[in-house]
């Protein structure tokens, strides 16, 4: 600090002041939706899942009566072994293919900018769109698919009528939906991986996987962390591409968690029952909740994914 | 074209079956015509038959009318009936509200809590009973006479009903028939197909039919389709009460299951998938209907509701296998079928409930019911209609096959159809005939039907 010049400090108070004023007045909009859209329906789905309530009547507190029969409904433990397939066979795969898409997308290939279109494409279209798209392809009489293989002289499966086909027809569909996105995330990450570690590598005598096993994917570790965090979500919370494809059948073979909610809860022909539905909704936040703060936990890369 | 359906009626099953058609609509289910004359009781004027109590005057005001359009036609007969009334009454305003039918209940109850629900909504007979039962709808009685009651079908004007009450009007109803693609009939053989009630296939004749398509079409190929699929699923109730049996003990308070009928209902609706007779994915869960079987011919013949005669018939989309017919359900020990349809009921809190009862009663007057129904291709609720020649706007001949299979939806059908509870009874026959389609025993899923469905009754 220069010799005689006192350091005046700046009307920090005053200023600070009226800077949180203004941060709050840019914060409110925010924090009122935040509050009224996420916050209020998340405090009220813990209170009706307390509840015997229809759709039409006043509630009745029932404590965690709605939790027991939950635990001890047979059909619901068979959704969440649905739900654990459906996501075990979505997350990974789909990255991976992600991954791979993105890796020759990022490299010098004409048209890339069509072919990462026209694969990001099936993100933008609704879940039901897909679903039903995803119905008429997969019909096991009609489709597309065992029309074409039957042209090859291949009978096609029973997608519809034969459980562990419907799951398959459900994840095919899920994959070609969602591997836009995680190519997306990919490339991004990608692109923001310095050539010169590559190089480096190269020039120390690493083969193409070596550079892809021991310098790529280690640093697209955000991306990965952040793509397995969404998927899982959107994996747990699948429903309009379900109830679009399958209905939950054959039999509760495809019925995942919130289908199940979904029907318990607010199908028009279905119980009504939306205090149970809230209670599987609160399983389903809680399951969310663990897998997260066990990812955030555990992920060596959690503070680049910030 | 027109259809006389006096003589279907004229059976000891008559106005009473046909009432209980309303009674089970779906998804998949349209609404019935139910047009008062105006000039005979011309809206907003009150009752002029003896036991009129109450006379609204001239209505006024504006009210809202939400349905869902399961068709052109009905969309049609709809808004005719909005400008008809308006004409008649003015200084009224009725807004229409056209929903789509998935989310439509859900939104009406979540309307009828925040306390925005429209004052006048369309409802199947199968959901009436969740609203009457929670005291939420307009009790009409005051704004009928006697007179005016007797002119609707008696089982319909019951299906409105609870504890004795009617809550509504019964607009129109429809039921299955069996529609069949003549061509495969002919390369099959079969040469004639029932032409009355009586005639109609037994189990074992419809057995046999099916089989002799069978021999003559390829494997990804199958001889029928039923409309069971999703809320249908009670229509699976038909061949249980063929078999002579019934879901519910008489006095409604429990299950009648497990008995005989249902083991011989049940075990001869599984061996449907067993001996490839539909097409595998023809069960509950599945997006696929029995109508998108036909079209897409995969199956020759299918059971199919009225209000799917129009989609049927249309000529850009409709049936592409040449001509097709219709027939009847197959009976066993007894004849019987679904009951389908919709009731227009007024919420009771509705700010305005002598023009919401002027308006239902304009819509159940003779000419605008008439009008519907024809646009619709569904069928009156109205004797005096049943009894007329209406001029159907699609293949009249197989609308008089339906309304003569109307007449075999008894009083018992429509009791149990129409109980507050049936949402429950329907998701535990989706759940286990879905079940029992794929191989579970009949005997452990009448078991489970009837644990459900006491769960249901609260029994």
């Amino acid at each position: 600090m220069p010799q005689g010049t006192s350091y005046k400090p700046r009307r920090q108070g005053a200023y600070t002041h009226g800077q949180t004023a203004a941060a709050s007045l840019f914060l409110l909009p925010n924090l009122v939706l935040v509050g009224l859209f996420l916050l209020v329906p998340l405090v009220l789905a813990f209170v009706i899942s307390t509840q015997k309530l229809g759709s039409l009547g006043s509630p009745q507190y029932i404590g965690i009566d709605n939790f027991i029969t939950l635990f001890r409904d047979t059909i619901f433990w068979e959704t969440v072994w649905n739900t654990a397939v459906f996501t075990i066979f979505t997350v990974p795969v789909g990255m991976v293919i992600g991954l791979g898409v993105a890796l020759l997308l990022n490299s010098v290939l004409p048209g890339r900018t069509l072919y990462r279109s026209i694969i990001f494409l099936p993100l933008v279209i609704s879940g039901v769109a897909t679903g039903v798209l995803g119905s008429w392809m997969f019909d096991q009489y009609n489709g597309f698919f065992n029309k074409f293989l039957h042209a090859i002289g291949i009978t096609g499966p029973a997608w519809q009528s034969d459980g562990k086909w419907a799951m398959i027809s459900l994840i095919l569909v899920t994959l070609w939906q969602r591997v836009g996105f995680d190519m997306l995330i990919y490339l991004a990450g990608l692109q923001g991986i310095s050539p010169d570690l590559l190089e480096a590598a190269k020039i120390d005598g690493s083969s193409a996987w070596q550079r892809l096993r021991h310098v790529t994917v280690p640093l697209l570790g955000p991306s990965t962390f952040f793509l397995l965090i969404m998927n899982i979500i959107y994996s747990f919370q699948v429903f309009d591409t379900v109830w679009a494809l399958t209905r939950g059948g054959p039999d509760f073979s495809t019925t995942t968690v919130v289908t199940y909610a979904y029907r318990e809860a607010f199908d028009d022909h279905g119980p009504q029952q939306l205090g149970y539905g809230a209670a599987v909704g609160v399983f389903i936040y809680l399951i969310t909740l663990a897998i997260t703060v066990i990812q955030w936990r555990f992920s060596r890369t959690r503070d680049e994914a910030g | 074209m027109t259809v006389t359906r006096r003589a279907f009626l004229s059976g000891s099953l008559g106005a009473a079956a046909l009432l209980g058609l309303g009674a089970c609509s779906s998804p998949n289910s349209n609404a019935g015509t139910g047009q008062t004359s105006a000039g005979q009781t011309s809206a907003g004027q009150g009752s002029t038959g003896s036991g009129s109590t109450k006379s609204v005057g001239k209505p006024s005001g504006t009210l809202t009318f939400a349905f869902w359009g399961g068709s052109a036609g009905e969309t049609a007969g709809f808004t005719y009936a909005k400008k008809q009334f308006e004409a008649a009454n003015p200084g009224t305003t009725i807004n229409l509200k056209v929903v789509p039918y998935d989310g439509f209940f859900s939104g009406i109850d979540r309307g009828i809590q925040a306390g925005n629900a429209p004052d006048i909504f369309r409802v199947d007979y199968t959901t009436i009973g969740k609203y009457s039962k929670n005291g939420v709808l307009l009790d009409v009685s005051p704004y009928f006479t006697n007179a005016e009651i007797d002119q609707f079908l008696p089982a319909l004007w019951d299906a409105i009903k609870h504890q004795g009450v009617p809550y509504g009007v019964p607009h129109q109803t429809d039921t299955t028939c069996v529609v069949y693609s003549k061509k495969a009939f002919e390369a099959a053989g079969i040469t004639s197909v029932p032409t009355s009630l009586d005639s109609a296939w037994t189990w074992d004749e419809f057995s046999a039919v099916a089989q002799k398509l069978q021999s003559t079409l390829p494997h990804n190929k199958f001889p029928f389709a039923y409309d069971w699929t999703q809320a249908g699923a009670f229509r699976w109730l038909s061949w249980l009460y063929q078999a002579g049996g019934t879901l519910l003990t008489p006095d409604l308070s429990k299950c009648a299951l497990p008995s005989s009928a249902g083991t011989k209902a049940l075990e001869y609706t599984q061996s449907f998938f067993a001996k490839k007779w539909v097409p595998a994915n023809n069960t509950i869960k599945t997006s696929t209907y029995s109508d998108n079987f036909f079209l897409s011919q995969t199956v020759p013949m299918t059971f199919v509701g009225d209000f799917l005669v129009p989609e049927l018939a249309d000529p850009a989309n409709g049936y592409k296998g040449g001509d097709w017919g219709a027939t009847f359900m197959p009976r066993d020990v007894a004849a019987a079928s679904d009951l389908g349809g919709n009731a227009i009921v007024a919420l009771k809190n509705t700010k305005n409930p002598d023009l919401a009862a002027a308006f239902l009663k304009f819509l159940v007057s003779e000419d605008i019911m008439k009008y519907f129904c024809e646009q619709a291709v569904e069928l009156p609720t109205l004797k005096t209609l049943v009894n007329e020649q209406l001029n159907y706007a699609f293949r009249p001949d197989v609308v008089k096959v339906c309304a003569q299979q109307a007449t075999t939806i008894s009083d018992t059908i429509v009791k149990e159809c129409t109980i507050a509870g049936f949402a429950d009874i329907n998701t535990a026959l989706e759940d286990q005939l879905e079940l029992a389609f794929h191989g579970q025993s009949a005997p452990a899923t009448l078991d489970a039907i009837a644990t459900k469905v006491n769960q249901a009754l609260g029994s």
